[in-house]
């Protein structure tokens, strides 16, 4: 395992990878820090850059955003109070109070060092747990595969906070796209209604792109108004002393490994994401304080909860695609899109298969944090600036590039058409209150979940082997629990809610 | 009356009965115990469930008396329009032209430019379109598309 590790450490550490890994965690720290741009929207961009790329070259480049991206947030979360990414919200809570009482070096490099230890904490937990994790899947039939990928459904539409009922429908529209189009076993045109167009199916990343790129920039758009941002930069002094810095982190080491772990069980739960990780870790570090009051006045915990904890969640997404094919959050959906667009299919086999590219992306994940804290170093000053950019020019440049991404995939207009279609969809979605993760793990996971369902009904017609089947009773006998779960939760929130009116977007 | 979840809950149920009626035109193999019409009769059922739970829910449901922040739709579907647009004249145009257009124009309704402005989105227009075309052409072998009007 470590002697696969290090040869890929030296393979990355050639300029062929290392520069796409150091242009995609500069592209990631910027678009963290664009209050508007997430993680996702920035990989959305990224993505078609790695076509033409050898594909550890492409997902070397796509790690490097994942890990910049979440560590970009902290910068304009802790200097101007607007955290970049949702995963940088609890980061805002203390960040931005030091900062303004004078010490936004000190805010930025606690975060930035606490990102770099929790993120490398993570890494051991991705090493050591994705090759057992995946061995133990290569005992899967599809019978388990099937109540696991219902299990990773059900627990993301159950996590919906705002109506269990809209998330699990909005899981089974997007299991319907993957329905259009010849069916898996035959080829039969399926729900077509006779269109060309249809008759292919839909590719899911072009399905991807154009919800969530739309679904972003639109509901960005109802509320813009023209004119200049009004976003001010504070150009005041970020030097510190880094050691002190560290010793700061590294002294509290209960703090720190809590939210590492915080970090990494969000992460490897499917599609709950960086946010979530953020803002429960800062939420235990305020619980176990011996001074909870002191929070959110711009405390070194608050923000060494909140950052250790987003980075972990990194590596703990990429355990769960890596070993289970399943996008762990947003990010990695799109990712496993661009695995697949480089002839690889994640899931348990692909860690024996392609050990050399599985610890290639060990290797890129752990040297995209010392890249990122050389780059946050050099060019914080830097890219702060290009906050500043009018979203005039940001939007038609993110809207070209997606098109491009959706035309490059097999350099069809079919693949655009389906952006805006799903665009308009998108949109829709944020307007009618219908999460967007459960349709989008339903457009990726759907053709898996119908090919192992018929697969197995194949294999023995018994229905009852999914539930007597040890592995895949207790992944439908989970999906239940969750359901019921999420049914209590949200009967005890729903009170809560009642009260804001407001309509939100639920990304 | 039925509000937002009831509207969303009948176009889904009147999408999913539609699609299920389509289902039924789909052959049955004799060779294999389930055909091509299988998994989409059991995900459309239950979509169809889902979305007749979403419209009861909501009418029985109490509605505060709560009102949504103003937006600016016509920005966003102006936004749609102009994409819709470019994404109609790329196959016509190309990208180079088509791509020229949008971007200028999008910038321009976004932010409307006033004397020396239109020089800069005139510039960001351009740069957009030839480092776009540069860099996925030339560096990462990308073919954008050629226009049938414009033969570029």
């Amino acid at each position: 395992m470590f002697a696969s590790l290090f040869g890929s450490l030296g393979d990355v550490l050639h300029l062929q990878y290392l520069i796409p890994l150091t242009i995609g965690t500069l592209a990631g720290l910027i678009g963290g820090a664009l209050p508007g741009v997430t993680i996702t929207m920035t990989i959305i961009i990224v993505l078609p850059f790695t076509f033409g790329l050898d594909p550890l070259a492409g997902l070397a480049a796509m790690v490097g955003v994942y890990v910049g991206g979440e560590s970009g947030g902290l910068v304009t979360a802790s200097l101007i109070g607007i955290p970049g990414t949702p995963s940088a919200v609890a980061t805002t809570f203390d960040g931005f109070p030091m900062a303004r009482r004078g010490e936004p070096g000190r805010a930025v490099w606690l975060g930035t060092w606490a990102s770099f230890i929790g993120g490398l904490l993570g890494a051991f937990f991705l090493i050591l747990t994705t090759e057992p994790l995946a061995r133990f899947a290569l005992r899967f039939g599809p019978w388990e595969y099937f109540s696991l990928f219902i299990f990773a459904l059900a627990m993301v539409a159950g996590l919906t906070e705002r109506s269990l009922l809209k998330g699990f429908l909005s899981g089974a529209l997007g299991l319907i796209v993957t329905v259009i189009g010849a069916d898996p076993i035959m080829a039969v045109p399926r729900l077509t209604m006779g269109s060309e167009f249809l008759r292919g199916g839909f590719q899911f990343l072009p399905v991807l792109i154009g919800i969530f790129a739309f679904a972003q920039i639109m509901t960005d758009l109802e509320h813009m108004a023209r004119g200049r941002p009004q976003v001010q930069v504070q150009t005041s002094s970020l030097a510190v002393s880094h050691l002190a810095v560290i010793w700061e982190i590294l002294s509290r080491p209960f703090l720190l490994l809590w939210s590492t772990l915080i970090g990494l069980w969000i992460g490897v739960l499917p599609a709950i994401g960086g946010s979530a990780a953020n803002v429960m870790a800062y939420d235990q570090a305020k619980k176990f304080s011996k001074h909870p009051e002191k929070f959110g006045t711009g405390i070194p915990e608050g923000i060494i909860a909140a950052e250790a904890s987003n980075n972990a969640n990194v590596a703990g997404s990429l355990v769960t695609i890596m070993a289970f094919g399943i996008p762990g959050d947003a990010v990695t959906a799109v990712m496993l899109g661009a695995m697949i667009i480089h002839g690889i299919q994640p899931g348990p086999l692909f860690i024996v298969q392609e050990p050399r590219l599985a610890y290639g992306i060990f290797a890129a994940y752990l040297l995209a944090h010392p890249i990122m804290i050389v780059l946050q170093w050099l060019l914080a000053h830097v890219y702060l600036r290009i906050v500043q950019v009018s979203k005039a020019i940001l939007i038609p440049l993110i809207l070209v590039l997606c098109v491009i991404g959706a035309y490059a995939l097999n350099n069809t207009m079919d693949n655009v058409y389906a952006l805006l279609l799903f665009g308009v969809i998108g949109y829709l979605f944020v307007k009618f209150g219908f999460p967007l993760a459960p349709f989008i793990l339903g457009v990726i996971l759907g053709d898996q979940i119908e090919i192992n369902l018929v697969r197995a009904i194949m294999t023995d017609a018994d229905p009852w082997l999914f539930i007597t089947r040890p592995i895949s009773g207790v992944m439908l006998g989970l999906s239940v629990l969750s359901v019921a779960l999420a049914l209590w939760q949200h009967r005890r929130t729903e009170a809560r809610l009642a009260e804001s009116a407001e309509p939100d977007v639920d990304f | 009356m039925l509000s937002r979840d009831g509207i969303a809950g009948l176009a889904c149920l009147g999408g999913s009965l539609w699609f299920l009626a389509l289902t039924r035109g789909l052959p049955h193999p004799a060779l294999v115990p389930v055909g091509p019409a299988f998994y989409p009769r059991i995900l459309l059922t239950i979509t169809a469930l889902l979305s007749a739970a979403l419209v009861v829910s909501d009418l029985v449901r109490r509605r505060g008396a709560a009102r949504p922040a103003p937006v600016r739709y016509g920005f966003v579907l102006l936004t749609f329009a102009i994409f819709g647009v470019y994404v109609a004249l790329l196959p016509s145009l190309g990208y180079r032209v088509a791509t020229f257009l949008f971007v200028g124009g999008l910038q321009a309704t976004l932010e409307r430019p006033r004397g020396r402005r239109w020089g800069l989105v005139l510039a960001v227009a351009l740069v957009t379109t030839l480092a776009t075309y540069y860099v996925f052409e030339g560096y990462l072998s990308v073919l954008l598309p050629r226009g049938r009007l414009s033969g570029f």
